[in-house]
């Protein structure tokens, strides 16, 4: 069976903040009413509306720049989702040039923009809904933002009309025309958008109820553009997709394919590339490898950006510190390392350094395939089975890992207990947690995990490969102290990294532990993809029907509770049977000069630079 | 010759080609093009995942991959990079960054390093000897990253938080006089009581001289003006005419002068447009006129000695045209302060969003380019010190050179004209290899400061395990390498006629 995504849109943003476990989203169906379902007791982090952007009084555009760095990539398109310019950098820039309905919150929630339009649930079956775009929203160009966008970047994804078989997968040979990383669009709203050209309200119909469906409508491109250097008439192209004109439409994939991409430093005029965002490209602003330079949108209808210009410089990790400590950058978002943190944290007051978990996670993943597929495999059902996942679990040093490795950058970190929320998710972490898990693996108790090794009848030493890929320290750290604690128990652990684990290894089940990471996708549903039976991030081979079961109704199904009631009993039944370990949410580490105000933190991969605009130098 | 020349390149070639095999077979067994995907959960992954095969080839079997590589190259196709920018333009762009950022610290090693060398040659077992030997192997020892955070720290960090005031105190002006007194006199030599009462001169004057800057806050509004340049030019006038043919040869030192003074009229007069309205243009053809100034006073005035005259007076109206550039900077240097109060960056090869006058920009490129140049002049110059030393040394002690002394040739004709000369043959080789290096670029120096020079460019190919720009790379600096390689050969031949024969 030909593996179908169960994909929503590509996050919001373009910017690929993707996170795990969004049922934190406070609004259900109807996105301008906050429930109060999630923000009872005042423990932890913020979530809901306050992980949104806050009101900081901006009223006008203030002179001066501010200068962010993320890493080394240079910035390479104004088109960010082709396959050739799709990366968290572009991204980053992408995502205040371009604004759209939604964007993520601290932490991952689902945020209205509502200076941008609004949105409404207004069937379930079949489900619709429909968007309403602002009257006063515009490209920088004066063209207004209508639903002619929205109609090219649904025909951007290749939509059926288009290419027949590719987004719903029938036929894998099909060849996209547009090479747009995504089709989930095309795929579940095989309709696409209905409107009137030129219109600001359309309806996207899914054929079935789709929790994710926030992220699907994702901040569009100019389509008068594209129609312009296409040869076509603004009207004519969204027309051509309204009526199904593949030949038409065709056209257009040219530019927008290659028509963005842009060679090192060479910004075309800047009448091609508009903006519907807070900033826009600055004339000459782009210095190869060097730094990208934007400027406010004077014409931008909502809260007007706090700073005249925002620099994005292309700066190693290494040399960040210093680079901040200097004043050749004002805000930087450098790998967590203890090294970087201690060199930031000794620049005294001038400097404001913040540590905080992202929604990247660590987990140990156990093979499930049977022993007459591998049969090294003692952890498999028809070995040790559960009595000695167990046995491995009792033994696994988490809160040593976390101490060891995690905390001298996050001191407040904590070992994680959970797969789909976040220990930050307050309070549905704690609530979720306490329905699925009763702290059993929180000591390590060698004494419990021999007698489970006695149980699970398997002789010792047991030889255990724990895989993972090769080149991270943290992770060969990690292992080394696992095999250290889980010797008294019985087990050998063989440290396997491997330079081609994803490719070899673990396809082939060359291993009986994995160790890796998950980078949270911005789905409710995204999990299904890992832990439901024969699905393709499902590497271990796991089936279980309660799962299935609970997945089965989770993504059939708009209900919040029900989300969380089944996320309950996902959780549980991945415990009880011991799927994985989950160990830590990955550290992040941010800083700014003092000097800068209104910098915040996030957990998602929008990085530190989200809220830019809300950037004011005092 | 030809015949020869030809079979080095056919042969050269064939090795490029075995060479690129081995490359491209060696960097895409290097790790995972799709690593970046593995682990992320995002909604699109198996589509980013399909697109990347397709865009790589992944799928392709090695050969064909590699002949496809091949193919392209001979019809002048680099290919696309992992992200679809064209790999020709990339190395047009690294290979642009990385000789601004190369060029000029290979001459100031090449220029301080065969300097020292010849001194240290001079001063055999001095004090000066064994400190100049010392710090040669220290810097060349010297781990680039670890000198670079460093130099950020001192030449970056403090220095801007220092040239707010400006100002020295009274212990670092006696610090500094002293220590740059010492290292002076080392260098000069000659008996105890001529070197205390120098070295007592030496620091009396830089004391005063850094009073002075200190007091008048220099460093905040530098300038020297056409008297000073005046000064100095003259003073460069001596040293090359003491360094060429010496005072006794009139015809030398008259075409010398009047180089000298043609470039303090020339630099009196074009001062004020070069101030107000400059182009690179112009800049370079004031400076062509001083050579032209140069060439024809030493055919006017050279008589017999036509040759060292235009020589020597070339050599005046190149450091005339260097002090001038000098004085035109430091002049424009408080209005970049003004603009930029931060002057010294520690990374990048320009500042972001800085509009400025034609001054503020070539400011701008040079004080991006400080601090790298200092880090690859250290390590560089340690070699080209020792070299010079060894082959100065084994010159001096030839026969001709006795000979020379005993017939009562001058010590420093000995040196600047029998010795000197000879000694830099074997130079000529190690310049060619430096020169071939040189396009390969720096890769730690590219990466701590932020450069994307042909070093960064394969860097980042590597990482990704994405065969065109490693391979641009190995093409460009292999290429280099052969070339350099054979007109060092070819080179050789000239300067020392013995091998030719």
């Amino acid at each position: 069976m030909k593996f179908r995504k169960t994909s929503a849109g590509l996050g919001l943003a373009l910017s690929a903040a993707l996170l795990l476990g969004a049922c934190t989203s406070p609004e259900a169906e109807s996105p301008s009413t906050p429930s109060a379902g999630t923000q009872t007791t005042g423990g932890g982090t913020a979530t809901g509306p306050e992980a949104c952007m806050q009101d900081v009084g901006i009223t006008e555009t203030k002179e001066g720049q501010v200068s962010y760095t993320g890493g080394p990539g240079d910035w390479t398109g104004y088109n960010s989702v082709t396959s050739k310019t799709y990366s968290t950098y572009n991204s980053a820039v992408s995502a205040h040039m371009f604004s759209g309905f939604v964007y993520f919150g601290t932490d991952g929630t689902i945020c209205n923009n509502e200076a941008f339009g609004t949105f409404e649930v207004t069937s379930e079956d079949p489900m619709v809904v429909e968007y309403t775009i602002s009257d006063e929203a515009v490209w920088s160009d004066g063209t207004p933002v209508t639903v002619n966008d929205f109609l090219l970047d649904w025909a951007a994804q290749n939509p059926e009309f288009l290419v027949p078989g590719f987004a719903n997968g029938e036929n894998p040979d099909a060849t996209a025309i547009f090479d747009h990383v995504s089709s989930s669009f095309a795929e579940f709203v095989p309709e696409g958008p209905v409107g009137e050209v030129n219109g600001k309200t359309f309806t996207t119909t899914y054929t079935a109820p789709y929790p994710d469906y926030k992220l699907m409508v994702t901040p569009p491109l100019p389509a008068h553009i594209v129609a312009q250097k296409s040869g076509l008439e603004p009207d004519a192209l969204a027309q051509a997709i309204l009526d199904r004109d593949a030949e038409t439409v065709k056209q257009a994939a040219d530019f927008w394919n290659t028509g963005w991409l842009f060679e090192g430093g060479q910004l075309p005029d800047m009448s091609e590339v508009p903006s519907s965002g807070p900033y826009k490209l600055k004339e000459g602003g782009w210095q190869s490898g060097n730094s990208l330079t934007l400027e406010a949108n004077d014409k931008y209808w909502g809260t007007p950006a706090g700073t005249e210009n925002l620099i994005f410089r292309f700066i190693e990790d290494a040399q960040m510190a210093q680079a901040l400590q200097n004043g050749d950058v004002q805000v930087i978002n450098p790998q967590p390392t203890v090294d970087t943190l201690t060199q930031l944290d000794g620049i005294g007051d001038s400097v404001n350094v913040d540590t905080y978990e992202t929604l990247t996670w660590e987990h140990l993943d156990f093979n499930f395939r049977s022993v007459k597929d591998a049969p090294k495999n003692v952890f498999a059902d028809d070995a040790g089975g559960i009595a000695l996942r167990e046995a491995f679990a009792y033994c696994v040093p988490r809160q040593t890992i976390v101490d060891n490795l995690i905390k001298p950058i996050n001191p407040d970190a904590v070992v994680m207990n959970a797969r789909e929320v976040f220990p930050f998710q307050q309070p549905k972490y704690d609530e979720v947690v306490a329905a699925a898990y009763d702290g059993r693996f929180d000591e390590v108790d060698i004494e419990k995990s021999k007698e489970k090794v006695a149980e699970s009848g398997v002789a010792t030493p047991i030889d255990v490969r724990l895989g993972y890929r090769a080149g991270n320290q943290r992770r060969a750290d990690q292992v080394a102290q696992i095999a250290a604690s889980c010797k008294d128990a019985g087990f050998n652990v063989i440290d396997s990294n491997s330079e081609s684990f994803f490719e070899t290894e673990m396809p082939n089940g060359d291993y009986e532990v994995a160790l890796y990471a998950w980078a949270g996708s911005g789905q409710i549903t995204s999990g299904q993809n890992i832990y439901g039976t024969n699905k393709a991030q499902n590497f271990g081979k796991y089936s279980n029907e309660t799962v299935d079961q609970a997945w089965a109704t989770l993504t059939s199904t708009l209900d919040e509770d029900v989300h969380l009631e089944q996320t309950k009993i996902i959780e549980k039944e991945l415990w009880d049977t011991l799927f994985g370990i989950p160990i830590f949410a990955h550290p992040g580490l941010s800083a700014s000069a003092s000097n800068v105000q209104n910098v915040r933190s996030t957990a998602t991969q929008d990085q530190v630079v989200w809220n830019a605009p809300q950037w004011v130098l005092s | 010759m030809i015949r020869y020349i030809a079979k080095r390149l056919g042969i050269s070639f064939l090795i490029l080609v075995l060479g690129s095999f081995l490359m491209f077979v060696l960097t895409i067994n290097s790790g995972d093009p799709l690593a970046e995907y593995r682990e992320s959960n995002s909604p699109n992954r198996e589509n980013l995942i399909k697109q990347r095969i397709a865009h790589m080839g992944l799928n392709d079997p090695w050969y064909e991959r590699y002949w496809n590589w091949l193919t392209g190259v001979f019809r002048g196709d680099l290919g696309q990079d992992i992200k679809g920018q064209g790999v020709n333009d990339l190395v047009v762009q690294a290979a642009g960054s990385t000789l601004r950022l190369v060029v000029i610290a290979t001459v100031l090693a090449i220029v301080i390093g065969v300097i020292l060398g010849v001194l240290t040659a001079i001063r055999q077992y001095s004090g000066f000897d064994y400190a100049v030997t010392f710090m040669a192997f220290v810097f060349f020892s010297l781990p680039v990253f670890w000198a670079a955070v460093l130099l950020k720290h001192y030449a970056a960090i403090e220095f801007n938080n220092w040239i707010v005031e400006a100002r020295f105190t009274p212990i670092q002006i006696v610090v500094v006089a002293v220590v740059l007194a010492f290292i002076l006199v080392a260098a000069l030599g000659g008996p105890w009581k001529q070197r205390l009462i120098s070295f007592g001169i030496a620091a009396v004057v830089f004391a005063g001289a850094l009073f002075y800057f200190s007091a008048v806050q220099w460093f905040r509004r530098p300038m020297l003006g056409v008297p000073l340049y005046a000064v100095v030019v003259l003073a460069a006038a001596v040293i090359v005419l003491m360094l060429t043919s010496g005072p006794q040869n009139k015809r030398v030192r008259n075409a010398i002068a009047l180089t000298a003074l043609l470039s303090i009229v020339g630099y009196a007069v074009m001062r004020g447009p070069l101030m107000a309205n400059p182009t690179t243009l112009m800049l370079f053809l004031c400076f062509l006129g001083g050579i032209a100034a140069a060439v024809v006073s030493g055919l006017a005035l050279g008589g017999f000695s036509r040759k060292q005259a235009i020589i020597a007076s070339c050599l005046v109206a190149v450091v005339a045209s260097g002090v001038a550039l000098a004085d035109l900077m430091l002049s424009n240097w408080n209005s970049y302060l003004t603009q930029n109060p931060r002057p010294i960056p520690t990374i990048g090869s320009a500042t972001p969003n800085f509009s400025s006058d034609y001054w503020g920009h070539f400011i701008d490129a040079a004080t991006h380019l400080v601090l790298p140049t200092v880090v690859l002049t250290l390590i560089s110059i340690a070699s080209y010190t020792r070299y010079t030393r060894a082959s100065m040394l084994d010159v001096l002690n030839q026969d001709y050179i006795r000979t020379a002394r005993s017939k009562g040739v001058s010590e420093r004709k000995v040196i600047t004209r029998h010795a000197f000369r000879n000694s830099l043959i074997p130079l000529a080789t190690i310049v060619a290899f430096d020169f071939a290096g040189l396009i390969g670029g720096a890769v730690i120096t590219e990466t701590v400061f932020g450069w994307q020079g042909m070093g960064n460019m394969f860097k980042v190919g590597l990482a990704a395990v994405d065969p065109p720009p490693v391979m641009a790379f190995y093409l460009v600096t292999g290429t280099a390498a052969v070339v350099m390689n054979l007109l060092a050969d070819i080179a050789y031949a000239f300067l020392d006629p013995r091998i030719a024969r």
